[in-house]
């Protein structure tokens, strides 16, 4: 799928198969942080014509577990854990926004929330667990 | 599109459930009780060799929802919450299982339940809250 940025964002580099499926999707540094984006497309909707839960988890997935792995010095890390609450939806069209906050890092793991935001509004709201693997005890 | 298994049909949810899918329903589920099946592809992998973590909760969000649409006694319901814990790695080409329980239903919200196991291992375990619209 050929999409072109918006102004001031950049294609995130995508590794996994499945999320260059999904995707594009989008990051840029706004304030400091780093935000990821993408463009719900209609192929991302439900029978219910808004953005299926289950496309917004898997953005949510692919911007946490990025985070995740620059928190952990870019260790392979996989998903232990996700708790999703969908606030409001997104619409075919709408801009999702998020900027993930790694909120605690130990030895084994990384916890990271965010909140995702469809044209400004809150939609949805995440906390994951990571488990970072690595080859031996660190 | 892959042909249903023995038993099973295809789930004919327009949007993104048929652009990940097909994803099956075998025909003996009960209200409160429903069996899905799903066989990932390359598409569906991560760049470990693994399902992506996203599959498998759109996988659960796709069988959950349908589940609570079909308790849902004729209306609709959305989710409000969804729970994942990822407890092993989904391989290509191994059908993934999903069973599904309705844990409760009320006026106005189902709490749901999802276990998804493939190759005779739990891959991952998963609990939500939908709400039924207009109730």
């Amino acid at each position: 799928m050929t999409q072109t940025p918006p102004p001031g964002w950049r294609a995130m580099d995508l590794f996994d198969p499945y999320e260059r499926y999904c995707g594009p999707f989008f990051e840029r540094d706004a304030d400091g942080r780093r935000e990821c984006g993408f463009r719900v497309e209609p192929r991302h909707l439900n029978a219910g014509g808004v953005a299926h839960g289950g496309m917004l988890l898997t953005f949510a997935d692919a911007v946490l577990g990025s985070a995740a792995w620059e928190a952990c010095g870019r260790a392979p890390c996989v998903t232990l854990s996700m708790q999703s609450q969908f606030v409001a939806v997104a619409r075919g069209g709408d801009w999702v926004t998020c900027r993930a906050e790694v909120t605690k890092q130990t030895r084994a793991l990384v916890f990271v929330r965010g909140d995702f935001f469809a044209e400004g509004a809150l939609a949805l709201s995440v906390a994951s667990i990571w488990k970072i693997l690595r080859a031996g005890p660190a | 599109m892959t042909d249903a298994p023995q038993g099973y049909e295809a789930l004919t949810i327009p949007g993104f459930a048929q652009t990940v899918g097909p994803v099956f329903r075998h025909r003996d589920g009960s209200e409160m009780q429903q069996r899905f099946r799903f066989v990932p592809e390359e598409r569906h992998m991560n760049g470990a060799g693994s399902v992506h973590g996203g599959m498998l909760m759109t996988l659960a969000d796709i069988c959950m929802g349908r589940s609570a649409n079909l308790a849902a006694e004729g209306g609709r319901a959305v989710t409000v919450s969804l729970n994942c814990d990822f407890v092993g790695p989904g391989k290509l080409d191994e059908a993934i299982e999903v069973e599904v329980a309705v844990t409760r239903r009320t006026r106005s919200v189902l709490f749901m339940s999802a276990t998804l196991a493939g190759g005779g291992r739990i891959l991952m375990t998963a609990s939500g809250v939908w709400k039924r619209l207009g109730a």
